[in-house]
C-alpha cells in the first residue's frame, strides 16, 4: 500500500435506494495528479467525501496515505487537505483569520503557523488582501484562499472537488497554474474531480472516467484518446430505402471501428482522416447511403467519453444531477 | 498544544470574532429585553405602585422583582438563538471544514458553546447594568453570583440550541421551533409574575422549566426574594446544563455531511 497515496477497492455508497457510487477501484501514485472526469451526478463528489472520511462507504475499502478511511479516520484527516465543491470559508472573518483558525484546529501554532500562513497567502497571491473580510472576495479569490488553507498544514494528499467550477476562463487558467506548480514543486499528491474536459486534459497525469458511479476507463489522457484512434471522423448519414445499417456498410479498412451515435451520426476511428474521408465517401455512395455532414478532428477527451458512453458529458449537465439531488432531498424529508 | 484544548480555545475565539462583526445580532438581542424593561416593566411598576403591592412580589417593588427575570430572559434568548450559527455553518459550508479536521470534536463543539455562552452572558450584563439604573433596590453584591447562574444557564441553552441546529437543515425550521418554545418557556419561568399565583397546571410546567431555576436563583441574589433554595436552583441548572452539553457533544461527534 505504501507506494500509493490513495487506494480504493470496490467503494460503494448508497443513499437509500439511490446508488451514488457503484463500486470503484483505483490507485493514485504519490506525486501525481489523478483526476475523476465525469458528468454531474456521476459519483465524483461522493467518492471524495468518502476518501476524506466525511461519509462512511456502504461497502468496500480505501486507504489514503496508507491509512484506512474508516478504521484510521483521524490519521487520514491529518494527512489530507480538502477543497470542497461548495464554499467552506467563514465569510465573516478575514482571509488571515480563516487561515489562522484552520492552523490552530490542525494543531499548529506560534511562529511556524504565522510563517506558513504568509507563505501560503503569497503562493495564491492573496497576501495583500489578508485583512479583508472574505465576504468581499470574488469567487476566484475565495477558491484561491481555500486552496491555500487546504495546503496550510502540509497535507500529503490534496483533494480538489471541481476546483474551477463556475469561474471565468482567466481565473481558471490562474488556478491551473497553482495546481501545476504544486505538482512540479513536489511533495503533494493531488486528487481532483472535474466535468471539464479541458481541465482534465490540462492537469491530470492520469485520470479515470466515471459515469453512473462506475469507472469506465482509466489511463493517461493520451492513452485514453488513443482509444478512439488517432483521428476521428463524424458522419451524418441519411439512409436511403433498402440501404444497409450505416456501420455495417462502412466497417472496412481504413475504418478501424465504427460506432453509431444519435440521430444518424456515426463516429469512425481511423489513423489518417485526410486520406480516409474520400474512400469512405465513395463507399457510402456505392452502398446507397447519403452523407449529409462530415467532419473530423483529433480526438479530445470529449470524444473518448462519447465513444465510451454514446453521450456527451455536457448533455448530462443539470438534468441527471438535479434529479439525483432531488431524490436524495426527498429521502431526507422522509427520514425526518 | 493539546488536541482538545487548542480547538476549544480557537472555536471560542472564532465565535467571539464573528459576534463582534455581526452588529445586527448584538443590537437585536439587547434591544428586546430593553423593550420589556422599559415598556412592560415601567408600565406595570406604576400600576403596582400601591402599599399592598409589594406583598405580591415577596416584599419588593415590581421593578426589583422583574429586572433579574428579564436579565435571565436576555441570556436565555441569546444563548438559545445562538444555535443558529450552526445552521449558518451548515449552509455556508464552514461545518465541513471543521468536520474534516483531525481535531477532537468534543473540543470543537464545547469551545463553540463556551464562546457563545460568554457572549450571551455579556448581553445579560448589559441588561443588568440597565436594571441597576432603573430599579433602585437591587443588591450590587448579588451581581457576581447572578452572573454565575446566568453562565450555567447560557451553557445549557447554547448546547440545546446547538443540538437542535445539528438536527435541522433549514434556517426557517430552526427559527420556527425556537420561537415556538421560547415564549412559553419565558412566560412560565416566573420572570414576569410570581409562580405562586399561577394556576395549578401552570405551576407544574414552571417547575419542569429549566429557566425557572435561573430566574429564581438570580432573583435571590439580586432582589433578595426567591421561591426555592438557591442551592436547589444551582443543582437543577447544573444537571440540565450537563445533560444538554452531553447531548450536543454526542450529536456533533456523530455528525456527517448528508
Amino acid at each position: 500500500m505504501t507506494e500509493y497515496a490513495v487506494v480504493a477497492e470496490g467503494l460503494v455508497k448508497k443513499f437509500g435506494s439511490v446508488t451514488a457510487v457503484a463500486g470503484v477501484s483505483f490507485k493514485v501514485r504519490y506525486g501525481e495528479i489523478f483526476g475523476f472526469l465525469g458528468p454531474n451526478g456521476a459519483g465524483k463528489t461522493t467518492t471524495i467525501h468518502m476518501l476524506a472520511t466525511l461519509l462512511k462507504p456502504t461497502a468496500g475499502d480505501a486507504w489514503v496515505a496508507g491509512h484506512h478511511i474508516v478504521k484510521e479516520s483521524d490519521a487520514v484527516r491529518r494527512s489530507i487537505g480538502v477543497v470542497f465543491q461548495d464554499p467552506s470559508l467563514d465569510s465573516e472573518l478575514t482571509a488571515y483569520e480563516n487561515m489562522y483558525i484552520h492552523g490552530k484546529i490542525y494543531g499548529m501554532g506560534g511562529e511556524e503557523l504565522r510563517y506558513r500562513i504568509e507563505e501560503m497567502l503569497r503562493f495564491v497571491e492573496l497576501y495583500e488582501h489578508r485583512n479583508r473580510l472574505v465576504k468581499y472576495f470574488s469567487g476566484g479569490m475565495r477558491r484561491r484562499l481555500e486552496i491555500a488553507r487546504a495546503l496550510l498544514h502540509k497535507p500529503k494528499v490534496l483533494f480538489l472537488d471541481e476546483p474551477t467550477l463556475g469561474l471565468d476562463p482567466q481565473t481558471r487558467a490562474h488556478i491551473w497554474e497553482y495546481i501545476k506548480r504544486l505538482r512540479d514543486e513536489g511533495g503533494v499528491t493531488i486528487f481532483l474531480t472535474t466535468h471539464y474536459m479541458d481541465e482534465a486534459e490540462e492537469l491530470c497525469d492520469r485520470l479515470a472516467i466515471i459515469d453512473h458511479g462506475k469507472i469506465i476507463a482509466e489511463d493517461t489522457p493520451n492513452q485514453l484518446k488513443r482509444l478512439v484512434g488517432s483521428d476521428i471522423i463524424y458522419l451524418k448519414v441519411r439512409a436511403v430505402n433498402g440501404a444497409p445499417n450505416s456501420c455495417d456498410a462502412l466497417s472496412a479498412p481504413p475504418v478501424m471501428e465504427c460506432k453509431p451515435l444519435r440521430e444518424g451520426m456515426v463516429a469512425l476511428k481511423v489513423s489518417d482522416a485526410t486520406q480516409a474521408i474520400p474512400v469512405i465517401l465513395e463507399r457510402a455512395a456505392s452502398m446507397g447511403l447519403r452523407v449529409a455532414e462530415v467532419s473530423y478532428r483529433k480526438p479530445t477527451l470529449n470524444d473518448v467519453f462519447l465513444y465510451l458512453t454514446g453521450r456527451e458529458i455536457r448533455e448530462e449537465e443539470g438534468s441527471e444531477a438535479d434529479f439525483l439531488k432531488h431524490v436524495i432531498r426527498m429521502r431526507r424529508f422522509r427520514r425526518r | 498544544m493539546s488536541r482538545t484544548l487548542d480547538p476549544f480555545v480557537i472555536m471560542a475565539y472564532r465565535q467571539f470574532r464573528r459576534f463582534l462583526r455581526t452588529k445586527a445580532r448584538v443590537v437585536t438581542s439587547i434591544l428586546n429585553p430593553i423593550i420589556w424593561i422599559a415598556f412592560f416593566g415601567l408600565g406595570w411598576a406604576n400600576a403596582f405602585n400601591f402599599p399592598m403591592a409589594k406583598a405580591i412580589f415577596g416584599g419588593v417593588d415590581y421593578l426589583t422583582f422583574l429586572t433579574p427575570g428579564v436579565t435571565a430572559m436576555a441570556v436565555f434568548t441569546a444563548s438559545f438563538i445562538g444555535g443558529v450559527t450552526v445552521i449558518w455553518d451548515k449552509q455556508f459550508g464552514f461545518l465541513k471544514e471543521v468536520l474534516v479536521a483531525p481535531a477532537s470534536r468534543t473540543g470543537i463543539i464545547l469551545g463553540r458553546i463556551f464562546g457563545d455562552a460568554v457572549i450571551a452572558v455579556l448581553q445579560g450584563l448589559a441588561i443588568m447594568a440597565l436594571s441597576f439604573a432603573i430599579a433602585h433596590n437591587l443588591n450590587p453584591y448579588g451581581i457576581l453570583p447572578a452572573l454565575a447562574y446566568a453562565f450555567i444557564l447560557a451553557l445549557g441553552f447554547t448546547s440545546a440550541g446547538v443540538a437542535l441546529a445539528l438536527k435541522m437543515t433549514s434556517m426557517e425550521g430552526f427559527q420556527m421551533v425556537i420561537s415556538l418554545l421560547m415564549m412559553p418557556l419565558i412566560f412560565l419561568s416566573g420572570a414576569f409574575y410570581p409562580i405562586k399565583f399561577m394556576p395549578g397546571w401552570m405551576k407544574w410546567v414552571a417547575y419542569i422549566n429549566p429557566l425557572t431555576y435561573a430566574v429564581d436563583g438570580m432573583r435571590h441574589y439580586l432582589s433578595g426574594v426567591s421561591t426555592f433554595n438557591p442551592l436547589t436552583d444551582l443543582a437543577v441548572l447544573c444537571i440540565i446544563t450537563a445533560a444538554f452539553m452531553a447531548l450536543a457533544s454526542r450529536l456533533f461527534k456523530k455528525a456527517t455531511i448528508d
